[in-house]
């Protein structure tokens, strides 16, 4: 014992200074008052005496967090309640941290002792708690303290702790991924996927797609599945949560199984039970995973059976009484009906439209409607197509009557005969310019399906004659002028229509007045007789001097010269009377290799657009700032996007739309030239509209993406280079 | 939040009964810190590793609950130390007697401290630790290296210890109690 002791008169001394030094400052205090507000009282709370006001305080700063106030001044004293042996507490500190952890990067530090420590707490909870805290506490320095609490509980003997810290080496690898490597994390990682506990093998899983998302070495390979994990997964897949089940089914697509047929078989076997699920996405998950490994299979009898199973999942995804879940449903079931498209021949009337469909629904279920049509169907769905076409809201009346015409496209004999006849009730019935309209470019696309049958052609020109002074839209009014000069023979008073038609000329657009143009020059190729020659002696007078747009003069003068050439009226002839090949669907076809990325990426956001995911979706960070170096290099990235956005506009187009959407979509265009002119001022281009049919063009070829990524950069600077050329 | 106010809670306030004495334990890295603070409460030597951060641990002595604060002593959480300050009854300072080459960091380190006006009111009890080991420097030795004459208006003691033996502790401990329970008076 070796204390130092003032003598006791010197001490006494000293007491009695010190009190009175104490009074006076206590005084002093006093005089001044306490502070006020809110935060005062919040942090005299937080580092109170009284263990319960304490945790009061606690509670205030947390319920202020919940509603938004900052309270992120009260951190260091907040920070000091981390250690408590009550658990209500130090889940809400914990909270506290999360939120507030990049406000204090440099006081989290002060946490850490507590997380190490409560990382070997008894309860799993808590230990579960701590590194999930430390997880998200996204500070750089608290990396460094990580490795010895995540290697512990990535061991732990809770699978509740397990599945807490696999999605922890997820975040580390986001804030320090050599560090991740090194220490073994992401190996420890891949081990969990043979992990015995349904939960910790979903958490792995997920966490590594999340690792996979942000890597950025392409020699790291993240996700490595054997069939040893396949085992695995489906031990797991039946004692999963949901979300689970979606997860291991969407990896069970990542695991190829060709060539082992045995292997495929037991996985597909393994999930048709999940096919009743309730919840959809896992229905539409299984659906998924089955399909895929179905590819392995080689018997045909065997994949029949199968796919037969899948009906009744199907249809059950638009039995749900939420409209929006059932719209995803039919997406997904018309990604699936390209590729098998016998799956649903029996469940046609499942998707016929309910009156309190919202409008969208109903559109989406014409589709899938026409895709499911046969000989056999064909009566019952034309009678329901009819009734839709007496519907009121103008979307629904012009899609059904769409429809009916895919319909006598798609199918043939009795069904053709009786959709013209169902057209042209509706015509008499119904009338009106939309449907009139609409009636009669669906009867000229049928005829278009059967250039040569004289019965049809019969059946369909006396209708569309009866007609001709509603058409009124482009589309409608240019189709019959190319009917006219197909078949001239079939149209009583042709002299009257056609001079009527050149009476107007000059007040046409010019897609109709280039198609009178044709059609003139057809008929007096057909009628060598000079009958209308006069005819046509005015039209191209018309076009070539009053009319103003290029195109149609252009054309005009080929016409002009090729007919007053001396070629003999057998070669014009040749030229100029071709047959356009006929049309054999009016029903759109994804392209096939699109169709095999979206089948694989069904129940995801891509099987709603219709669009592989790497076009919306950017692949790992965008490495803008590699590409900064030059001034060239950020023009270059610029315009490259904007290419490439407007090519996901072009790609999001039906081929079946109407004319509206074509006509955004060269608006779409237009816009991207005025701002690429704008961006790069360059003089604008001097024919816009050619020039827009080209970009159209380009990208019509273009766009069928091809699975390689490296080939469609190619393909994209090939059209920024054309692009480029056409400046 | 109700309970906060409840009939036990206010008179507990109104007799001081459940009020907590602040202690803080300071000192350089690897003194014995941490080993001191489970020794008192748990009676029994753990082992420890470099606190980064802070341990708190409540305890009853002599019928005064006790809330000890054990921070850190590496350079890097010094800094942090003035974060716990406020309402600091007591200091209590270790050192490592056989750390003679850090002595004077020690003193420096202490005399900061002791500055700030939140700690003004604090007693200051230092052990001169680890007297267990062969070489320790005596506690007059250390006190005289941490100049701890100089220290005015403030009631102060320094006591030879070992953590590890369990010798001093009390020692202190009651001087310390004995200056609180004058104060808190
Ligand atoms: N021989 C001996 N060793 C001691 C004594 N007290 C502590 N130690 C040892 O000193 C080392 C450091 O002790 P800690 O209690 O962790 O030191 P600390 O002050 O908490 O250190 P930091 O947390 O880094 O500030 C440990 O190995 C203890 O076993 C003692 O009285 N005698
Ligand atoms: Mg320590």
């Amino acid at each position: 014992m070796n204390s130092s002791k003032p003598t006791t008169a010197s001490k006494f001394n000293k007491n009695f200074n010190k009190v009175n030094s104490i009074l006076e400052r206590k005084l002093r205090k006093f005089l001044t008052g306490p502070k006020k507000g809110e935060t005062f009282e919040l942090r005299n709370g937080l580092v109170s005496q009284y263990k319960h006001e304490r945790k009061d305080a606690i509670q205030r700063v947390i319920q202020a967090m919940t509603v938004g106030k900052d309270v992120s001044s009260l951190f260091p004293d907040v920070l000091k309640n981390i250690a408590t042996y009550d658990i209500e507490q130090k889940k809400l500190v914990y909270l506290y941290l999360m939120n507030y952890a990049k406000t204090h990067p440099e006081l989290c530090i002060l946490a850490v002792n507590t997380f190490v420590q409560d990382t070997e707490d008894p309860n799993p909870l808590i230990r579960a708690l701590a590194i999930r805290t430390m997880g998200c506490i996204r500070v750089d320095k608290m990396v460094d303290y990580m490795e010895v609490p995540l290697t512990r509980t990535l061991k732990d003997e809770s699978p509740y702790v397990r599945k807490t810290a696999a999605i922890c080496v997820a975040k580390l690898f986001d804030l320090n991924s050599e560090m991740c490597i090194e220490f073994g994390f992401l190996k420890s990682l891949k081990d969990l996927l043979n992990d015995s506990n349904p939960m910790v093998v979903a958490n792995s899983i997920n966490s590594l797609y999340e690792i996979r998302d942000i890597n950025q070495n392409p020699d790291l390979e993240i996700i490595e599945i054997n069939s040893e994990s396949v085992k695995n997964f489906l031990l797991c897949l039946n004692e999963c949560t949901e979300w689970g089940r979606i997860t291991i089914l969407t990896t069970l697509t990542e695991y190829n199984s060709k060539g082992r047929v045995e292997e495929a078989n037991h996985i597909i076997e393994r999930i048709i039970p999940q096919l009743q699920h309730v919840n959809p996405s896992v229905v539409l998950s299984s659906i998924k995973a089955i399909l895929f490994h179905l590819e392995s299979l080689t018997n045909k009898a065997q994949k029949d059976q199968i796919l037969k199973k899948l009906s009744a999942p199907l249809v059950s995804l638009v039995s749900s009484s939420i409209p929006e879940a059932q719209y995803v449903g039919l997406k997904n079931i018309r990604i699936i009906l390209e590729k098998y498209p016998n799956v649903l021949t029996k469940e046609l009337r499942v998707f016929f439209l309910k009156y309190s469909d919202p409008l969208y629904l109903k559109l989406e279920k014409l589709e899938v409607m026409i895709r499911l049509a046969n000989e056999t169907n064909a009566p019952l769905l034309l009678s329901e197509l009819k009734e839709y076409s007496m519907e009121f809201e103008p979307a629904l009346i012009i899609k059904a009557i769409k429809s009916i015409g895919s319909v006598a496209i798609k199918l043939s004999g009795q069904v053709v005969i009786k959709s013209v006849t169902l057209l042209n009730d509706i015509i008499e019935q119904r009338g009106g310019e939309l449907v009139i309209n609409q009636s009669v470019i669906e009867l000229i696309n049928i005829l278009r399906r059967y250039p040569d049958k004289n019965d049809i052609a019969s059946l369909i020109i006396p209708i569309i004659s009866n007609h001709i002074q509603e058409l009124d839209k482009n589309e409608s009014l240019s189709g019959y002028i190319f009917i006219l000069g197909e078949y001239p023979k079939f149209f009583s008073n042709l002299n009257e229509k056609l001079s009527a038609l050149i009476e107007e000329f000059l007040e046409y657009d010019s897609i109709i007045q280039l198609n009178i143009l044709t059609t003139i020059v057809k008929i007096n190729l057909e009628y060598s007789n000079q009958s209308y020659s006069a005819l046509l002696q005015k039209v191209l007078e018309l076009a070539t001097k009053e009319c103003e747009n290029a195109d149609v003069r252009d054309k005009a003068y080929i016409y002009w010269r090729l007919l007053s050439s001396n070629s003999t009226p057998e070669q014009q002839k040749k030229i100029l009377l071709t047959k356009l090949p006929p049309i054999d669907s009016t029903i759109s076809e994804f392209n096939p290799q699109i169709l095999e990325i979206l089948l694989k990426e069904l129940s995801t956001l891509s099987s709603v657009y219709h669009q592989p995911s790497d076009t919306f979706i950017e692949k790992g960070y965008t490495k803008i700032t590699t590409k900064t170096d030059k001034i060239e290099d950020i023009k270059d990235f610029a315009k490259s996007e904007i290419i490439n956005n407007s090519a996901r506009d072009e790609n999001l187009l039906d081929f079946d739309d109407d004319e509206i959407e074509n006509e955004e979509s060269s608006g779409n265009v237009n816009n991207l030239l005025d701002e690429l002119n704008d961006l790069f001022s360059t003089p604008p281009p001097q024919k816009q509209t050619t020039t827009n049919n080209d970009i159209i063009s380009l990208f019509n070829t273009t766009t069928p993406a091809t699975n390689n990524t490296q080939q469609q950069e190619n393909q994209r600077k090939d059209i920024n280079n054309d692009l480029l050329d056409l400046f | 939040m109700g309970q906060a106010f409840s009939f036990t809670n206010i008179f507990g306030k109104l007799w001081g009964v459940n009020k907590e004495i602040r202690i803080l334990i300071l000192g350089l890295d690897g003194a014995g810190k941490t080993t001191i603070l489970y020794r008192l409460q748990m009676g029994e030597v753990v082992t420890t590793k470099p606190t980064i951060g802070f341990n708190v641990e409540t305890l009853k002595y002599k019928n005064i609950t006790l809330n000890i604060w054990d921070l850190g002593g590496q350079t890097s959480i010094r800094p942090y130390w003035r974060c716990y300050y406020n309402n600091t009854s007591a200091v209590i300072f270790v050192v490592d007697s056989t750390d003679k080459d850090r002595i004077d960091v020690a003193c420096k380190e202490l005399h900061t401290m002791l500055k700030e006006e939140e700690l003004q009111d604090s007693a200051l009890l230092v052990f001169a630790n680890k007297q267990d080991q062969p070489g320790a420097m005596t506690a007059a030795k250390v006190s005289q290296a941490l100049s701890l004459t100089d220290l005015k208006d403030r009631s102060w003691s320094i006591v030879a210890s070992s953590a590890i033996k369990g010798e001093g502790l009390t020692e202190g401990l009651d001087w310390l109690m004995d200056v609180i329970k004058d104060e808190q008076l």
